[in-house]
């Protein structure tokens, strides 16, 4: 029996689903070693069923009663929730709503999926990128829990997440030796090194959380440790 | 304690050609392996440190032989060569991305394959990784104190730094050399390199570093695969001249001894951030 | 007997929706309600206060398909508040990362839509037409990487320019893939028109989802304010243009008129503004000009990459005044406007966003009417919602 997995859209842009979709020419396999039982953008079902895994993108609008009528769903459905991208697990740019504007002036509140239902997983970035989705999918596949344990991690800790947390856990904790992942990581290019450290413009920073999921000054994940490849 | 991580092989190796070894430092692993790289369609960029005013080093992406040998040489201060992962492969189009960084930079590279989060089409376009030996590093400021307070150099004038005999080297383009006891240096070290217990990149394609080898030679460790085949086509077409590694006291044993030093130093190190309740990086 | 048929959620489309159709005893619609369900993030208020520089990194994510498309309408915007002229090549590599977006944006609607025109016995067609989509959507993205940084959300779109310039194996890299995409892109728009061609045979209804409403274009490849009379933009509240309490308060989307109507934007009102596509025709035509569309982008990519001096500056640092300013850029679905107050501190007071779909929401409803409701949502597909 195939794994079965649904997509559901909530406050969220579809990037992490494009995301996915630039796997190109593997698109195919991918989708064909599943089974979507559910993906409103790109199939017909309209009911969410019962699913071994699924995938939820965007944050969760506390002021919309049918959003909160879903994620009550997806979390009865769901085997295992993943909470898919920055909006999802850590907030992202919706971190910056706060409502007022028409015609919904009063949709302003927007959290995490993490923050509103218990997740499995959460997988940071804005979006993730379509080779770390495929990962994921994989290592749910085959079970891979130790390749899952930093998004569990995520998932459980309900973290919301900044550029600050490259000062405050990894500058500030004598940490950081300079290599400059996170600034490389970052989707807005809101870190520069300066003199062997990130500086980040809190101008351009989303909240997606890749640049300290990224530092492996926080978490150094075992299978990294190993070498493979020979 | 296993002191080098797991390798095929480990040689004695210098580059051939002179304009590399004039400008590089010991064997010229680096600067020879990425410009036979570039030049055979092994790769067509590379990540290195160049040469910015002052000895301050910036992370370039250089595409031809001319600037790998321009950026050639190791510099003691922190390169962020990392951040340039991304840049390397859109803006300047890359595909065969080679990397040179130090231990916790090539730990860094490997969680991005890994773990490729914010990395989108990125990883599968590194081609070839190689790491230099590190006992840790200085923050700019630290470097500039030991070449300049310490050894008496102007950092203008300073055309090559190296860390060999327990001291620190500074050479200078008035041709006068100046060095310092290493033990003197600590104090300007780069305090976050004190969690790190990898002194040979044991991640890397290839490790190389001076210790272990005489002097204008480098010691490599051929640690896959990938880091094999490259070495091998270049000393089939006498881009190296390898001999095999001094086994003895000077050899491999100087190099176990400093692999296996930083390792319990650190080691204990981190022990100590544990009990102060500090975090250090949790590998589980 | 009217009836009321809903079909809810609508599928194959970005964002979230719902068809409220009023049908006659023969099928017919009779009245259409269009409603996008979506909770409004509230992108517009969101950026009051916050430093210009946000603006364009924050509005990418209102759509992850066509995100391109707001970072230039942005920036554009804030541009023309500020009375900023941005370099040569830097306008050419904004025009070419947005062409880049419709590569791969086009595709992906072709994808979308797939399922409309091709039957469930036809598996093998089906994963060649995939294929084919995929292999454009690579060469789009690919643009979109390289020119704006990040395939999906670029944030080498800034105010003042492009961040950076691109090297010459990034440029060659392009110029073959764009070669790949001109053949790929033939393909695809015969293979497509066949398809469409067939489907309106089949149902026997030749002008299925026509309209006797206007267009709006203002540039085939990238964006032209002065082409556009502002002073006939409006923007209205739902509760104005729907008498039905119920459907006003429901939907997320302003409604936008041109000249007091609704009006349709897209690659259809673009081919036929500025070309000779036929008007008022079935919306299945907006299918085949969205594929001819790829040809155009294609053909002015390659001129750009021609025409870009890659040692070229593309970028100039903004001085920031009091001002206000429109940015105006043809997205993939339809002409982004961008209105924006920027004061001399940098940062934003006031921010106006007509996304691009919204002017084909209240053109969506009017193409369904009149037709049989079992078509209503391959109409409303047509418009790439």
């Amino acid at each position: 029996m195939m794994v079965t997995v649904a997509h559901v859209q909530l406050s969220s842009c579809c990037g992490c689903l494009i995301s996915l979709s630039d796997t190109y020419e593997k698109l195919i396999d991918i989708l064909g070693s599943i089974d979507l039982v559910y993906c409103q953008t790109l199939a017909d079902a309209r009911e969410i069923p019962n699913a071994d895994v699924i995938l939820v993108e965007g944050a969760v609008c506390l002021d919309d009663h049918h959003t909160m009528e879903i994620v009550k769903e997806v979390r009865e459905k769901g085997k295992i929730l993943v909470a898919l991208g920055a909006c999802s697990a850590v907030g992202g740019i919706t971190r910056f709503c706060k409502g007022g504007q028409m015609p919904k002036p009063v949709q302003s509140s927007f959290s995490a999926l993490t923050e509103v239902v218990k997740c499995d997983l959460a997988i940071p970035g804005c979006p993730p990128s379509p080779e770390l989705i495929v990962n994921v999918i994989t290592a749910v596949l085959n079970g891979n829990m130790e390749y899952l344990r930093p998004f569990a991690k995520y998932a459980e800790s309900k973290r919301g997440a900044c550029g600050c947390d490259l000062i405050i856990n990894v500058i500030n904790k004598s940490l950081c030796m300079g290599c400059g992942v996170c600034a490389a990581s970052c989707p807005t290019r809101a870190i520069k090194m300066i003199e062997g450290r990130p500086l980040v413009s809190s101008e351009l920073c989303i909240k997606c959380g890749v640049c300290s999921f990224q530092c492996p000054r926080i978490e150094l994940p075992k299978g990294v440790c190993q070498l493979d490849g020979e | 304690m296993d002191p080098f991580g797991k390798y095929n092989s480990i040689i004695s190796a210098r580059a051939t050609d002179k304009r590399i070894l004039k400008k590089s430092q010991d064997g010229g692993i680096v600067s020879a392996t990425f410009i036979y790289g570039l030049e055979n369609n092994i790769l067509d960029g590379v990540i290195v440190a160049d040469r910015g005013e002052k000895f301050k080093p910036v992370p370039k992406v250089a595409t031809t032989p001319e600037e790998v040998i321009e950026a050639a040489g190791t510099k003691y201060t922190v390169c962020p060569n990392i951040s340039l992962l991304k840049s390397a492969v859109r803006e300047y189009g890359c595909d065969k991305i080679g990397v040179v960084g130090t231990p916790c930079q090539i730990i860094s590279t490997k969680k991005a394959i890994k773990y490729p989060v914010g990395l989108r089409h990125v990883t599968d376009k590194i081609a070839l990784t190689i790491g230099i030996f590190c006992m840790e590093n200085f923050p700019y400021n630290g470097m500039k104190t030991v070449v300049e307070e310490l050894c008496g150099a102007r950092l203008e004038d300073v055309v090559k730094t190296d860390i060999g005999k327990g001291k620190f080297w500074v050479y200078t383009k008035w041709g006068e050399t100046k060095s310092v006891k290493l033990k003197e240096t600590h104090p300007y070290e780069q305090i976050a390199c004190h969690v790190c217990t990898d002194y040979t990149a044991e991640l890397a394609d290839i490790s190389t570093g001076s210790v272990g080898s005489p002097d204008g030679w480098s010691s490599v460790f051929l640690r896959t695969k990938k880091g094999e085949e490259i070495i091998k086509k270049m000393i089939d077409g006498g881009y190296l001249e390898t001999k095999p590694i001094d086994e003895g006291k000077f050899g491999l044993g100087i190099l176990k001894k400093l692999a296996l030093t930083k390792k319990e130093k650190n080691i204990k190190e981190i022990e100590h951030r544990k009990e102060l309740g500090l975090p250090v990086p949790i590998i589980e | 007997m009217a009836k009321t048929i809903n079909i809810t959620p609508t599928t194959r489309h970005e964002g979230h929706g719902k068809l409220i159709l009023e049908v006659e005893d023969n099928d017919v619609v009779n009245k259409a309600y269009y409603i996008n369900t979506t909770p409004v993030r509230g992108f517009e208020t969101m950026l009051v206060g916050r430093p210009a520089e946000f603006a364009p990194i924050a509005v990418m994510r209102i759509c992850g398909i066509c995100q391109t498309t707001h970072g230039i309408a942005s920036c554009a915007a804030i541009e023309d508040a500020i009375g900023c002229e941005i370099p040569k090549d830097g306008r050419l590599l904004r025009e070419l990362v947005g062409l880049g977006n419709r590569m791969h944006s086009h595709p992906l609607h072709h994808l979308l839509t797939a399922d409309d025109f091709i039957k469930p016995e036809e598996k093998e067609l089906r994963v060649d037409v995939i294929k084919l989509i995929q292999r454009m959507r690579k060469v789009g993205q690919l643009i979109v990487d390289v020119v704006g940084g990040e395939g999906i959300h670029p944030p080498n779109i800034v105010i003042g320019g492009m961040r950076t310039n691109i090297s010459e194996r990034a440029k060659a890299k392009l110029y073959y893939a764009l070669k790949r995409y001109e053949k790929d892109a033939y393909l695809m728009y015969e293979a497509y028109t066949e398809l469409i061609e067939r489907y309106l045979e089949e149902i026997g209804i030749p002008d299925l989802g026509a309209h006797k409403y206007p267009y709006i274009a203002s540039h085939t490849t990238f964006g032209d304010k002065e082409d556009i009379k502002w002073d006939s933009v409006v923007e209205i509240p739902p509760q104005r243009y729907y008498k039905d309490k119920k459907i006003a308060e429901s939907t997320s989307v302003m409604i936008p008129l041109y000249g007091g109507v609704p009006v349709e934007g897209g690659p259809r009102a673009r081919m036929a503004k500025f070309g000779n596509f036929r008007i008022g025709g079935s919306a299945m035509d907006i299918n085949i000009a969205r594929a001819k569309e790829n040809l155009g982008a294609v053909y002015r990519a390659m001129e750009i990459l021609d025409e870009l001096d890659i040692n070229g500056k593309t970028k100039v640092t903004p001085e920031y005044k009091d001002g206000s300013g429109i940015g105006v850029h043809e997205a993939p679905r339809a002409t982004n406007v961008h209105f924006a107050e920027v004061g001399k501190d940098g940062k934003i007071k006031s921010y106006k966003i007509i996304a691009a779909s919204t002017w084909n929401f209240p053109i969506v409803e009017k193409a369904i009417e009149g037709y049989p409701h079992q078509h209503a949502e391959v109409i409303m597909r047509a418009y790439d919602i």
